[in-house]
């Protein structure tokens, strides 16, 4: 992709400041935010039949095992994670440089595949009280004998779809939504973890 | 104390207490129990070191930490804290629980006062301003107590028997006058400066009830390692531990209580929730519980929350909600200083407060050796105890001999005396006579009325237990086991053995395994009830529902009319009704029915509880979601530059679209929209049209699924074309119009409106999954993924040379009307361009990956200066598609079909689709159907008004005549007057007829031409333009 003169706008940009506190002042912030830029995101939705060879597919060209329940399963650098039957959220970033579509396209005929990296905004949270804070509009069950690393849920905040993983077990999670939706996400998260204070790091 | 010792039924202040008062005094006059003449000296779970002041009525009082509202209003005697709903009569404090009828009052002020909030579930705080409601001009002086004298027009059913004609006088005058007369607490009216959150919170166990039974089975399930939530309403654990003297395993009950409290938060695994009430019982194991969390304090702190509605989410679940004292029913039973006899023990043990000096005790119960021994431990005189048995049992005689009291045996109160504060009760003993007792404190039992509310919260209907004189949890929701007094365990060994048992059990069916919890032991007790219903021949009111002046007459007024059943005598008399749901009432009322129906009570049936257990503030159920944050918004991705430029925005579903760029100067926004109407018409006009739906659509199958939900056929769609298209319901209405563009073999674009485009998603990814699975086809949502801005007018092919880059060739041979292709633009990005028009000029809309959209649109901005480019917004666009006759959401509102819309070319003939079936039937196919017509006012200076009906030229404006309404209008800037669309029975035929706009509501009616709807450029030269 040529230079250009204006640059990417995030979906945050003028809704927060890099390293910017936000609710209760804390040398040690419960939740701690960052946006992750510019990924690289598709749809990747087996075709008709396909599903067998797709699996292969992505396990020959990627080392991934795609996933079969709402799980994330990572290779070297792309990530898959299962949002409903037959359908992943491919994920990688940096972004490839030829697009996810361009990335994916080995998997053509096996899968539709559709760019959406410009469609999601991808936040990373983490934290002391984080599970707290996210128990404010998550309806699922986040406690550590329920949902692990690896996990992956799509579910509702504060009338907002989400897809959500958990990466690690300190613990992390990100969080897709809708670019649309992105600063009212934020606008949610800064309320419901202003007593544990928020910090938005630059990510 | 002016309004309280200028009464002359105030009794004199215990006698203790004027010892204790100088000998209390701190140095510095403000602790100790200073004022609280009624405040005993010593016990109470009260911190006597600090005090709090509050005022009541204006008047300033002083209370401890761990009192409420009522104990502290009690501890200074005051009892007279209210008027009742209806009869406007002087009432007291009945209970020390959420079940409290009367006392009901405005705490706090200004934006934040609270009407209705019970006084004795007020946790006091230093400074607490409270105020009594439903008096005027003043509680001890209310005129409104003249309803007295109205009782008898006032009894059950007045409401339908008084006021039933004429109907029109109901809402203006009827209505007013009974909500005046006849009401509860003032709302603040201003808005609510408190935030409120919603959360949810998964485990287990969720144990509702911190008493007895709750605190053993919270330990049984909690010592499995299993997630256990604990819920008490209350702000400290115990139930009816820390409100009785009992002793467990020789510890007295508050220090077993509060060892159990260490136990349990020495647990990780156990949450304990206080302040919270679990007020509803949803499916799937669901529970609603509200959290107090500030209520105690004047003001929230910073970043939290008022209060918290928890969303449960549990496995199993112990109802172990305790029971409910029952008053007892006779004559004037409401006076002041009539109060249940455990509330009684609760003030003199819990709160360390005399609530009299002299007590009678009235009660069908074996715990009246209980109240007995509490009052004499707190000194306070014991006048009578007066039990209708005949036999009283040995227990309460022995209570009665070691207090000195007097034991009526076989007698009864028929009338309490006194009017702000009870003086005396007249009794009636077994031998028939009269007497008359002088006291100030009447402790009423009529037994215990198990808390089953939330058991049958999901229909469960209760069963009735003769022995125990109550209705018992039966078929409980899944999951969900009752346990202790609220299953009828009234004796306290019972209720801790059913409790750890409910717990292991709760655990065990969760797959955990854990050792019997050792249950302690007890001291003696008999918890023995001979129900009694009502005193007969009392004299005076005898009020069953203290909350809705319901009386004994009442319930025998709906038997003699027929309202019998449960449901219809609540509803007849209000009976069990308001913010007490009929806690103290609902038994004997039920049971008042069955004696005059002389039916058994399980045959008259009970009222079926439904959520909420207690009242619910509507600001907890809204949470967050209030003001701006009532749902989320939706931001455009021209959306900052708009604001830059000082757009005005207005939503459109959950988008916030902008509906005008004002310029400066403009004052009226028909101004900025004329312009930006001209701009488009004359030169080139840019529009965020991002916010429509955007469906990616793939597969081998692809077109013959379009084939299947669009009513057209796409077979002949080339690759590099647009077309619109027309989406039917099942039941042949018009869904939503669009367009699909092809942009390869099997790789399609489908666009819809705004406002339907989750639904059309819906309906396509319904018919992919369920109707045709066979077929090769996926479908994704980019709405978000790519910003689309169309440019509209005369120039905008000037302005599209300058967006994309120069190897596209983008002129009208190359790229005609109705073409869609893969561009770059501004030097390399990957942009899709489709030559649609939705304005009638000649328009293109191009699509670039939405985080480039602000750049992309500044660009064009910033190029199309030289061609006058302008941006318009939703109003312009809406005027221009008026102007074009193309029908919105306002004629695609779900009652129109395609014909209607003048869209019946679209139904292809030649195969099938969905809904076309149901697009034939008769009533669809009727020529006399309202159809799309345009309109223009006869007199070009007149303004119209969608919303106005149509009614032929010199016909009466009556509903038989309409003919139709006016679904859209605007004003044209283009053709300078009025234009409207609308739907008009046999309209296409009508052209060039005059009819009325008949618009009564806005007192509208104008002369009206019909025409074609298509205002302008009927040929659509300009948009191939």
């Amino acid at each position: 992709m040529a230079e250009l003169d204006h640059p990417f706008r995030s979906a945050l940009a003028g809704a927060v400041t890099a390293g910017g506190q936000y609710g209760r002042r804390s040398a040690c912030p419960g939740v701690v935010v960052s946006e992750i830029h510019a990924p690289g995101l598709a749809m990747v939705a087996a075709r008709k039949g396909r599903r067998g060879d797709l699996i292969a597919a992505v396990r020959a060209g990627f080392g991934v095992d795609l996933p079969t329940t709402p799980r994330r399963a990572t290779g070297q650098e792309i990530a898959f994670v299962w949002v409903g039957p037959d359908q992943w959220l491919a994920l990688q970033h940096p972004a490839p440089k030829d697009g996810m579509e361009g990335l994916l396209a080995p998997l053509a005929g096996l899968a539709s595949l559709v760019e959406v990296s410009h469609g999601r905004t991808l936040f990373a949270l983490t934290g002391s009280r984080v599970r707290e804070a996210l128990a404010k509009g998550v309806p699922i069950d986040l406690h550590a004998s329920a949902f692990g690393p690896g996990d992956a849920a799509s579910t509702l905040v504060a009338h907002i779809p989400v897809n959500l993983w958990q990466v690690d077990d300190r613990p992390s999670y990100e969080f897709a939504i809708a670019r649309s939706l992105a600063q009212s996400f934020w606008q949610w998260l800064t309320v419901a973890a202003a007593e544990y204070g928020v910090q938005f790091a630059d990510g | 104390m002016s309004e309280q010792t200028s009464s002359p039924d105030r009794p004199q202040a215990p006698q203790f207490s004027v010892a204790t008062r100088s000998a209390l005094v701190g140095k510095d006059g403000r602790t100790g129990t200073r004022g609280q003449s009624c405040r005993l000296p010593t016990g109470g779970l009260i911190e006597r070191a600090r005090s709090h002041s509050f005022t009541f009525d204006g008047r300033s009082y002083a209370g401890h930490p761990g009192d409420t509202l009522a104990s502290a209003l009690l501890a200074n005697g005051v009892h007279l804290v209210g008027r009742s709903f209806k009869y406007h009569r002087p009432r007291g404090i009945l209970t020390a629980g959420p079940e409290e009828p009367n006392a009901l009052v405005e705490l706090r002020e200004g934006a934040r006062r609270e009407p209705n909030t019970r006084a004795t579930t007020a946790e006091l705080y230093n400074g607490l301003i409270a105020r009594s409601q439903n008096r005027w001009p003043s509680l001890r002086f209310d005129l409104m107590a003249i309803n007295s004298l109205l009782a008898p027009i006032l009894s059950a059913g007045f409401y339908y028997k008084t006021f039933m004609w004429p109907s029109a006088f109901w809402e203006k005058v009827y209505e007013p006058l009974i909500r005046r007369a006849a009401g509860l607490g003032r709302a603040a009216g201003k808005a609510d400066p408190d935030t409120y959150e919603k959360a949810h919170l998964h485990c287990d166990v969720l144990v509702i009830g911190g008493g007895a039974a709750g605190l053993m089975a919270a330990l049984a399930a909690g010592r499995t390692g299993l997630r256990v939530v604990l819920t008490e309403q209350d702000f400290r654990l115990g139930g009816r531990l820390i409100a009785d003297n009992r002793v467990l395993d020789d510890r007295r009950s508050v220090d077993w209580v509060a060892h159990m409290a260490g136990e349990l938060a020495g647990l990780p695994n156990v949450r304990m929730l206080l302040r919270s009430t679990v007020f509803g019982v949803y499916d799937h194991g669901t529970y609603a519980a509200l959290e107090r969390v500030s209520d105690h304090i004047a003001v929230p702190p910073q970043y939290e929350p008022r209060q918290r509605l928890w969303h449960i989410h549990a496995r199993r679940c112990v109802l172990a909600a305790g029971a409910i004292e029952r008053p007892l029913v006779f004559g004037d039973n409401d006076r002041p200083g009539v109060m249940l006899a455990g509330a009684v023990r609760a003030y003199l043990n819990r709160y360390a407060v005399a609530p009299g000096r002299h007590a009678v005790v009235f009660s069908t119960s074996d715990e009246t050796a209980a109240t007995v021994a509490d009052l004499a431990r707190a000194g306070v005189g014991i006048a009578a105890v007066i039990d209708p048995r005949a036999s009283v049992p040995h227990g309460i005689e022995a209570a009665a001999r070691a207090a000195g009291a007097r034991l009526i045996g076989g007698g009864v109160i028929i009338r309490a005396l006194g009017r702000a504060r009870v003086r005396a009760v007249e009794i009636r003993t077994a031998t028939g006579a009269i007497e008359r007792i002088a006291c100030d404190l009447v402790c009423v039992c009529g037994g215990w009325t198990p808390s089953i509310h939330l058991a049958s919260h999901l229909g469960g209907r209760p069963a009735w237990s003769d022995r125990l004189a109550a209705f018992l949890p039966a078929a409980l929701p899944g999951g969900m086991a009752a346990a202790g007094a609220a299953n009828g365990q009234l004796a306290l060994a019972d209720a801790l053995a059913a409790g750890a048992e409910a717990g292991l059990e709760a655990a065990a069916q969760c797959g955990a395994s854990g050792q019997p919890v050792a249950v302690p032991a007890t001291d003696g007790e008999s918890t023995f009830n001979a129900a009694l219903w009502r005193v007969r021949a009392a004299r005076g009111k005898a009020f069953v529902d203290l909350q809705n002046d319901v009386t004994d007459e009442d319930v025998a007024l709906a038997g003699h009319e027929g309202f019998r059943a449960g449901e219809h005598l609540k509803r007849y008399t209000t009976l069990g009704m308001a913010t007490d749901q009929g806690k103290t009432s609902n038994v004997t009322g039920l049971a008042l029915m069955a004696e005059f129906t002389a039916k058994p009570i399980a045959q008259t049936g009970s009222t079926t509880f439904r959520p909420p257990y207690t009242p619910v503030a509507i600001g907890a159920l809204a949470g967050g979601h209030r003001g701006k944050e009532f749902r989320p918004t939706r931001l455009a991705p021209s959306h900052n530059w708009a604001c830059e430029r000082g757009a005005r925005f207005v939503e459109a579903g959950q988008w916030l679209r902008a509906q005008f760029y004002p310029q400066p100067g403009e004052t009226d926004w028909l101004t900025s929209v004329k312009r930006e109407v001209r701009t488009v018409r004359s030169r080139v006009g840019l529009c965020d049209v991002s916010t429509l739906g955007k469906i990616d659509v793939q597969g081998a199958d692809a077109v013959e699924f379009f084939d299947r939900v669009y009513s057209a056929s796409w077979k002949a769609l080339p690759i590099g074309k647009a077309r619109y298209g027309l989406m039917l319901r099942e039941d042949g209405m018009v869904l939503d119009d669009g367009t699909v563009a092809r942009l390869t073999a099997e790789r399609y674009v489908v666009t819809t409106t705004t406002a339907n485009a989750a639904k059309v998603l819906q309906h396509m990814e319904f018919c992919a999954q369920w109707l045709w699975p066979e077929l090769d086809v996926q479908l994704a949502s980019v709405t978000d993924a790519w910003a689309q801005f169309a440019l509209a007018g005369p120039c905008a092919r000037h302005l599209l040379h300058k967006v994309v880059d120069g190897q596209h060739d983008v002129s009208d041979a190359a790229f005609p009307y109705l073409a869609a292709g893969q561009v770059t633009v501004m030097g390399g990005l990957p942009a899709r361009l489709f030559r649609i028009s939705f304005s009638g000029e000649l328009a293109y809309e191009i699509a670039a990956p939405a985080g480039y959209g602000e750049a992309l649109w500044r660009h064009m901005m910033e190029s199309g200066r030289e061609f006058g480019v302008e941006p318009y917004g939703t109003e312009a666009l809406g005027i221009m598609r008026i102007e074009k006759g193309h029908v919105a959401g306002n004629e695609i509102n779900g009652h129109t079909t395609a014909a209607d819309l003048g869209l019946g070319r679209m139904l292809s003939g030649a195969k099938d689709f969905v809904g076309r079936v149901m697009a034939q039937r008769p009533g669809l196919m009727a020529a006399d159907r309202p159809r799309l017509v345009g309109l223009k006012p006869v007199d070009r200076q007149d303004c119209l008004r969608a919303g106005a009906h149509f009614i032929r030229a010199g016909a009466k404006p009556t509903g038989r005549e309409d003919e139709g309404y006016m679904t859209s209008a605007a004003f044209s800037p283009t053709l300078d007057h009025w234009v409207g669309l609308g739907l008009l029975v046999h309209g296409p035929e009508r052209h060039g007829e005059q009819v009325r706009a008949y618009d009564p509501v806005r007192g509208g009616d104008v002369a009206v031409e019909v025409c074609h709807p298509v205002f302008y450029d009927p040929t659509g030269e300009r948009l191939r333009g």
